[in-house]
C-alpha cells in the first residue's frame, strides 16, 4: 500500500498491516450480541403466564402498575384492562411471574383488596396509600391449568387453604347476616360467615360458613344452626321474649350452633355438609320436634290470637303445634267452624312407647275421647291475647267420639276458657240489656207524683180543717155558746188538740216528708247504677275494679 | 526522507507503549522496560471495529429494556430511556429531557458514528480532509467523558432511595446494557490509533506536507 521508494524499511510497514487478521477481540461483540439478545428475549419473550380475570369494575387498577400478590407477595402484574365486549364488566389482563405459573388452576380466586371500613372488619387500609392490588388466592393442589377467572367482588373472609370446617347453611331469610359474621359456639367465636347467595330461583339464601380447625370437632350431625342477628322480641302464647346477642353480632349478624338438649349430637361432619339455618333459638330448638300425627280441629269461636307454630298443650305439658288454619280442611261449605290443624308427637305422651305404630295411637286416642277429652282454645297470654290449643278431659260434656274431618282425625272441640267466659258474660249483659229498666224509672216517676198530688190534697183539708176549727173557736167564743156546759168546752178542747196534730208541726206531715226523701235517694241510685252499666258493662259482675290477672306460664317444649 | 520532516514510522522507529521510549522497532523489545515495540497499536482498527460492533449491539436493549424501575407509594414504573425523556418532555422539563437526550441518546449514537468513521478513514476507505480528520477525533475525545451521565444519575438513585414501599427505585437491565455501551464505546475509542489516519494521509500524498495538499 505504502509507497515502497518512500519507505526504506518496507519490510516493516506491513508488519503492523499484516497484525491485522482475525482477533480474539471479536469474541466481545459475539458476547455482547449474545447478552443483549438474551435480555431482549428475556425481556419480551420469556413472559410469565397470562390470565383473564373479570370484574365488575376495574376501580383503583391500572395497567402495568397494579399488582398480583399472593399473602402479600408479588407473583404478578396487571398487564391491560379492557371493558368486557357487553359493557358489563372489565376484563384484566394479568401476567404472573413464571415460577407461579402453577397458581393459575382451577378453584384459584381473585379480588382486588381495596381499604374496607364495616361493621365487622377494617381491612386494607395499606391501600390507601399503596394502591390497590389484586389478591390471588390458589385453588386446590391438583387443580386444571386455566387462565380465565371470575373474580370475586368481595374478598372471601379466609383463606381457601387455612384449615378448618367449611359449611353450607341455607335459610329463607337473610335478615342481616352478611359476608364476615362471626358464628358462635356458646358465646365463644369459632368461625365465620364466608359469603352468601340467592339460590336463582330466589327461595334460598345459601351461606358458606366456616369453622376453624381447632373448633370443627364441635359441628356433629344433629348440631342446630341460628341466627342471632339483632334484637330478637318474639311476643307468643309464652309471653314476650327479649334476646340480644353481643354488639358485634347485633350489628353484623351472626351464627350461633349447638346440639339442642335430649337429642345425640352424632357424628363430626365433614366438609360441605349443608344445614338448616333458623331464624332463632326457638325454631332450632323446635326443630328437635318430631310430629307424626295430624288432627283437625273445628272450632266453633273466633280464631284471632291463634297463630301458626303456637303450642298444643295437654294439661300444660306441650305436645305439637298448629300447623296451619284454613278452610280448606273443611268437610262441607256452609260450615261456619273454623278448622285448625295440629301436629302432635304422640311420643312425648308415652315416651315408653315411642316405637309404637300410629294405629295404637290412634285407639289411644278414640278411647280418650270417649272418657271426656276435648280440645279447646285458651288464652296463654292475657297481655297478647294469643291463644293456644288446650287437651283436656271435661266431665260435664256431650258423649261424643272421634270423628273424620277431611283426610284427618278430629276430637270434637268445646268452648272454653276465655272464650266460654266471654260467651256467658255476653249472655248476662244481654239479660240485662232486655230489662225493662225505662219502664220501671216511669212508673217510680208516676208514683211520685201520685205523692205529691195526695200531700197537696192533705194539705188542703187540713186548711179547711183549721178554717172548720176556726168557725167552731168563733161558734164557742160566740157568748150563746157559753152557755154550754164545761164538758163540752172540754170536749172541743180536745178535739183542737188532735186536730193540730195533723197540722203544719203535725207528725203525720213530717212522716210524709220523710217518705219524700226517701224517694229522692232511691231515685239518685237508681242512676248511679244506670251510669255505671252504661260505662262498663262488665261491672254488675266484676265490679268496678278487676285485680291483677295472673298469666300462666308455658313450660319448654321437648323436654 | 528529505522532504518535510522525516516520520518516526518511517524511520523504523516506534514509541514505546509503556514508558514512551524511542527506539527501533527491530530491536523487538523496548531497551528500557522491556516491553514489546510496535510501530503502531496492533489490531487497532479491527479491535476498534468489535468493540463498537458490541456497543451497537448492547445499545438495542438499553434502549428497549427499562433503565430504571421505581416503587412510589406501591405503584411500580419501568421506565425505558426514552419513556423517560419523554415524561420529562411532556411535563414541560424541556432542559433536563434535552440533557438526557444528549447524554443518553445523542452522546452515544455519535460517538459511534464518529468511531466507524475514523475506522473507515483509517482503513482507507474515506478520504476526508485532515481539518475534518482532526475535528472529529478530538470531538470523539471530548464526547467519551460525558456519556456516563445516565448511569451516575441512576445509581446515585438507587444507592439513595429506597424507603422500602413509599420509594423504592431498583435499577433496570436496560441500566446495565447502558452501562456496556458506554463502557465498550470507551474500549473502542481507547484502542483507535490515531497515527494510523495520518499514516493514511502521508500514503496518498507523500512529497507534501499533510495540512497542505491535495490531488490525485
Amino acid at each position: 500500500m505504502s509507497d515502497p521508494k518512500f519507505s526504506p524499511s518496507a519490510a516493516e510497514v506491513p508488519e503492523y498491516r499484516a497484525a491485522q487478521r482475525w482477533n480474539i477481540v471479536w469474541v466481545v461483540p459475539i458476547l455482547a450480541l449474545l447478552v443483549g439478545a438474551w435480555m431482549i428475549y428475556q425481556k419480551f419473550t420469556a413472559n410469565g403466564p397470562v390470565a383473564n380475570v373479570r370484574f365488575a369494575t376495574a376501580e383503583g387498577i391500572a395497567a402495568k402498575q397494579t399488582e398480583v400478590r399472593c399473602r402479600s407477595v408479588r407473583v404478578g402484574v396487571v398487564r391491560d384492562v379492557k371493558l368486557d365486549e357487553d359493557l358489563k364488566s372489565v376484563v384484566t389482563n394479568l401476567e404472573l411471574n413464571p415460577d407461579y405459573e402453577s397458581l393459575l388452576r382451577e378453584g384459584t380466586r381473585f379480588w382486588v383488596v381495596r381499604a374496607r371500613l364495616s361493621g365487622t372488619e377494617v381491612s386494607g387500609l395499606g391501600t390507601l396509600i399503596a394502591g390497590t392490588y389484586i389478591e390471588l388466592d390458589p385453588g386446590p393442589k391438583d387443580g386444571k391449568r386455566v387462565d380465565h377467572f371470575d373474580g370475586l367482588e368481595t374478598p372471601p373472609a379466609t383463606n381457601r387453604d387455612i384449615p378448618g370446617r367449611r359449611l353450607v347453611l341455607t335459610t329463607d331469610q337473610a335478615g342481616s347476616l352478611a359476608a364476615g359474621s362471626p358464628v358462635y359456639y356458646r358465646g365463644f367465636e369459632v368461625g365465620r360467615v364466608e359469603n352468601r347467595k340467592l339460590n336463582p330461583e330466589g327461595t334460598l339464601v345459601t351461606y358458606d360458613a366456616f369453622i376453624r380447625e381447632e373448633y370443627s370437632g364441635l359441628v356433629k350431625k344433629n348440631t342446630r344452626f341460628w341466627n342471632t342477628s339483632g334484637i330478637d322480641i318474639t311476643a307468643g302464647a309464652s309471653g314476650f321474649k327479649v334476646r340480644t346477642p353481643s354488639i358485634q353480632a347485633m350489628i353484623s349478624g351472626g351464627v350461633t350452633f349447638g346440639v339442642p338438649e335430649g337429642i345425640e349430637a352424632g357424628e363430626v361432619v365433614a366438609d360441605g355438609a349443608s344445614f338448616r339455618l333458623f331464624g332463632n333459638e326457638d325454631e332450632a330448638e323446635d326443630s328437635t320436634f318430631n310430629p307424626t300425627m295430624k288432627l283437625v280441629l273445628l272450632f266453633d269461636q273466633s280464631v284471632r290470637g291463634l297463630s301458626k307454630a303456637a303450642p298444643v298443650e295437654y294439661r300444660g305439658i306441650p305436645i305439637g303445634r298448629v300447623a296451619d288454619i284454613s278452610f280448606d280442611y273443611q268437610n262441607a261449605q256452609n260450615d261456619s267452624r273454623i278448622p285448625v290443624l295440629i301436629e302432635i308427637d304422640p311420643a312425648i305422651l308415652r315416651r315408653e312407647s315411642a316405637m309404637g305404630i300410629s294405629q295404637t295411637d290412634l285407639d289411644c286416642l278414640t278411647e280418650a275421647v270417649k272418657r271426656g277429652l276435648r280440645s279447646a282454645l285458651k288464652t296463654g297470654s292475657l297481655l297478647t291475647g294469643a291463644l293456644y290449643v288446650d287437651l283436656d278431659f271435661y266431665k260435664d260434656v256431650q258423649p261424643a267420639e272421634l270423628f273424620k274431618t277431611g283426610d284427618y282425625e278430629s276430637i270434637p272441640t268445646v268452648s272454653s276458657g276465655f272464650a266460654q267466659l266471654e260467651a256467658k258474660l255476653t249472655a248476662i249483659l244481654d239479660k240485662i240489656g232486655a230489662l225493662p229498666l225505662d219502664d220501671t224509672l216511669k212508673k217510680f216517676g208516676t208514683v211520685a207524683d201520685e205523692v205529691a198530688h195526695t200531700a197537696a190534697d192533705s194539705r188542703r183539708t187540713l186548711v179547711e180543717i183549721e178554717e172548720t176549727a176556726a168557725s167552731a173557736r168563733k161558734l164557742i167564743d160566740s157568748p150563746e155558746f157559753a152557755a154550754l156546759p164545761s164538758s163540752i168546752k172540754s170536749a172541743l178542747a180536745s178535739v183542737e188538740k188532735s186536730v193540730s196534730s195533723v197540722g203544719p208541726d203535725g207528725a203525720i206531715q213530717g212522716d210524709l216528708l220523710r217518705t219524700l226523701d226517701e224517694l229522692r235517694a232511691a231515685l239518685r241510685a237508681v242512676t248511679a247504677m244506670t251510669t255505671a252499666i252504661d260505662e262498663k258493662p262488665n261491672s254488675l259482675l266484676f265490679g268496678r275494679d278487676t285485680s291483677g290477672n295472673p298469666i300462666p306460664k308455658a313450660p319448654k317444649l321437648g323436654r | 526522507m528529505t522532504q518535510g520532516h522525516p516520520r518516526a514510522a518511517v524511520s523504523g522507529l516506534a514509541s514505546c507503549h509503556t514508558c514512551g521510549k524511542v527506539s527501533p522497532v527491530s530491536l523487538g523489545n523496548c531497551p528500557r522496560c522491556g516491553s514489546h515495540l510496535h510501530l503502531r497499536k496492533s489490531n487497532s482498527i479491527q479491535r476498534t471495529v468489535a468493540l463498537m460492533v458490541a456497543a451497537v449491539a448492547l445499545y438495542i436493549p438499553a434502549n428497549v429494556l427499562p433503565i430504571m424501575s421505581s416503587l412510589e407509594l406501591g405503584i411500580y414504573t419501568e421506565n425505558t430511556i426514552v419513556s423517560g425523556l419523554l415524561t420529562f418532555w411532556k411535563k414541560g422539563d424541556y432542559p433536563i429531557a434535552l440533557v438526557i437526550f444528549t447524554a443518553s441518546i445523542l452522546i452515544p449514537l455519535l460517538k459511534i458514528v464518529a468511531l466507524s468513521w475514523l475506522c473507515l478513514a483509517a482503513n482507507g476507505k474515506l478520504h476526508p480532509s485532515p481539518s475534518r480528520l482532526a475535528k472529529i477525533y478530538w470531538f470523539t475525545e471530548l464526547l467519551g467523558r460525558w456519556s456516563m451521565v445516565d448511569i451516575f444519575v441512576v445509581g446515585i438513585l438507587v444507592a439513595l432511595v429506597q424507603l422500602g414501599n413509599y420509594m423504592t427505585i431498583t435499577p433496570g437491565a436496560g441500566a446495565l446494557a447502558f452501562g456496556g455501551v458506554v463502557v465498550l464505546t470507551m474500549f473502542a475509542a481507547m484502542s483507535f490509533d490515531p497515527r494510523l489516519l495520518w499514516d493514511q494521509l502521508e500514503a496518498l500524498e507523500p512529497h507534501h506536507s499533510p495540512l497542505k495538499t491535495k490531488d490525485s
